[in-house]
């Protein structure tokens, strides 16, 4: 087990200076990098929110992309054609996908294995279509542009305009949201959710509601997937009906294949590797996913438990071998 | 309207014909594999793509049709042989590493084969009168060689040894390995045998669409449907659940948009996964 009560405190160690790290960056980078790690935060709090539903509870979700599209659109559309607050805006960005995700999940989790994985698939498709053919609501694959209005929150007040003001906004969020996810799974109920994963049938014949405990996975992973939209889109100040693309979620997977799943620290490394490699592959070749591509066949055959598992496994070697 | 219904009608047919053998290849790893194959919608578009080039170099496009399941057959094996042999056993992992090939295939042919789509020209360019419109004759053709195809494969499955093998290991893989059927190599060739399909509909579905490097994706999730409806494992129930499914989203297009008729479809789909996981035509 990765995450330990005993490691607690190496872990706020390591997370406080990684945060402090994180805040002084923006002095040294400039606005093109400031954007492009707002960008990696999100799909930070995707990926955990993909480890959430995969990777501890054992159900691979190719429906993610219909909550994060979601979330996209309703910070979007409330701001744009509403002419509602951020505040209130991004957080229905949580309350619509949970409701969307309730609703997809009480059926798909009525499926095991494999049905389950065309389920949600079939359901972000039916997202995607849908936002595709209603131009008028969602501006179709053209998408929709807006711009956000201050956020507020008491006194407290931050400019999402400004590159640095957004950067310091998705930060903060992105870190709260790993936190509780991280408290979640340290939780009885996270050890639920990984004893479905272990073993369906015996988390079933202990006493527990199985079909129930996945619908709260699906809802909570379902909600920070949509918060994660909802930020995306304040970050880009755009959303379009190719968010809702059942490929978006694909990203989520690679990300935490990569990095390590059911280890939440995983995917987020995952997240950040990928990017960096993307982002410098570009310069040379045009067709990064090539390269995403063979790195997910990769650690399917050489490190299914990713690069986290990787780390670990060689520090378990040394520990006997010393 | 008579003609513009018997035109639907028509290309509801073809097209579910091939639609038919790629659902074939795709059910037929499933059914024997349990492997979901994500990077069947790549193989369907490498097959076009490999026989655009053989075309393109021969000037024929019956040698096309006959050399890029050949190929593509070819990956296949080393696909099968390569990746999923050591993660068999394992029903979700193949899912994500299939979903990585399909990536990896993919942005390969836009990186070669370039992001426009380009067109085959159909080699019977003779059309037929159909009330007062025209029909191409090619699309008949298309239609008699899937049909071909299918009777071919029904006697490959009904009358060989492979045949035989194929159908004891889905049956009953213990007692298959007890009695000497050799079945990795019956897995092997399972799936080279879906691959090459795939890229053989790839070709007869060229000379209609356009080929391009993402022409698999939406056609993947078609096949899913079709799989599904007809009933994992049931390769009858693929072939009428094709032409089904073709023939109403092809008529259902003359009177509703055709995204529409696609989430009927979809959402059919997901009330047949909820109390038929079996398929329609499933015991």
């Amino acid at each position: 087990m990765f995450i330990q009560k005993g490691k607690s405190f190496g872990f706020i160690l390591i997370f406080i200076l990684i945060l402090l790290l994180l805040t002084a960056l923006p002095f040294f980078v400039d606005l093109f990098y400031q954007t492009f790690l707002t960008e990696l935060f999100v799909w930070i709090l995707f990926a955990i929110s993909f480890d959430l539903i995969f990777g501890y509870t054992g159900l691979l979700s190719f429906g993610q992309a219909l909550f994060f599209g979601l979330g996209g659109y309703t910070v979007t559309i409330l701001i744009r054609k509403f002419g509602l607050n951020t505040e209130l805006s991004l957080f229905l960005s949580i309350i619509i996908p949970i409701l969307f995700a309730w609703f997809v999940g009480f059926f798909s989790v009525k499926l095991t294995g494999i049905h389950f994985v065309i389920i949600t698939i079939i359901f972000a498709i039916i997202g995607n279509i849908i936002g595709d053919t209603w131009t008028s609501f969602t501006g179709g694959a053209d998408g929709l542009t807006f711009s956000p209005p201050p956020f507020r929150l008491g006194l407290f007040q931050i400019d999402l305009t400004d590159i640095k003001g957004n950067y310091y906004f998705v930060l903060a969020i992105v870190a709260i949201s790993f936190l509780f996810l991280r408290r979640m799974i340290q939780s009885p109920l996270g050890k639920i959710f990984i004893s479905i994963r272990e073993n369906e049938e015996r988390a079933r014949l202990i006493g527990y509601n199985v079909q129930r405990y996945k619908l709260i996975a699906f809802i909570i992973a379902g909600g920070l997937s949509g918060l994660a939209g909802g930020l995306y889109s304040l970050t880009l100040k755009y959303a379009s009906a190719g968010y809702l693309h059942w490929s978006v979620s694909g990203h989520a997977v690679v990300y935490t294949i990569v990095g390590g799943m059911g280890t939440l620290v995983g995917p987020a490394i995952g997240v950040g590797i990928v990017m960096s490699l993307e982002h410098y592959l570009i310069n040379f070749l045009q067709a990064t996913d090539l390269v995403v591509g063979i790195a997910l066949v990769f650690m399917v055959l050489v490190a299914p438990k990713g690069l986290v598992g990787l780390i670990q496994s060689i520090f378990k070697k040394g520990e006997t071998s010393a | 309207m008579v003609s513009n219904l018997a035109v639907a009608i028509l290309n509801g047919i073809v097209w579910g014909l091939i639609m038919a053998l790629i659902a074939l290849g795709l059910n037929m790893i499933f059914g024997l594999l349990h492997i979901i194959n994500m990077a069947h919608g790549a193989l369907y578009m490498l097959g076009a793509v490999v026989a655009w080039y053989v075309i393109e170099l021969t000037g024929n496009f019956w040698i096309g049709l006959m050399v890029a399941p050949l190929c593509v057959g070819f990956i296949g094996l080393i696909i099968e042989r390569g990746l999923i042999r050591t993660i068999e056993d394992k029903p979700i992992i193949t899912i994500i590493c299939t979903f990585g090939l399909m990536l990896a295939v993919q942005q390969l042919v836009l990186m070669i084969f370039g992001g426009s789509p380009r067109r085959i020209s159909p080699p019977i360019a003779y059309r037929f009168p159909l009330f007062e419109l025209q029909y191409p004759a090619m699309r008949i053709m298309i239609a008699l060689i899937s049909i071909a195809m299918m009777i071919g494969l029904w006697i490959f499955l009904r009358k060989t040894k492979y045949g035989l093998w194929m159908r004891a290991v889905v049956q009953d893989r213990e007692m298959a390995v007890a009695l000497g059927i050799p079945v990795t190599k019956v897995y092997m060739w399972t799936f080279v045998l879906g691959s090459a399909l795939a890229a053989f509909s790839g070709v007869l579905a060229a000379p209609i669409v356009s080929v391009e490097f993402m022409m698999g994706r939406e056609v993947l999730i078609m096949a899913f449907i079709i799989v599904i409806v007809g009933g994992m494992g049931n390769l009858e129930g693929s072939v009428i659940a094709a032409i089904m499914i073709s023939l109403i989203q092809g008529v259902g297009a003359l009177f509703v948009p055709p995204s529409i008729a696609t989430v009927f479809a979809l959402a059919f789909m997901i009330i047949v996964l909820l109390f038929r996981p079996q398929g329609l035509f499933g015991e």
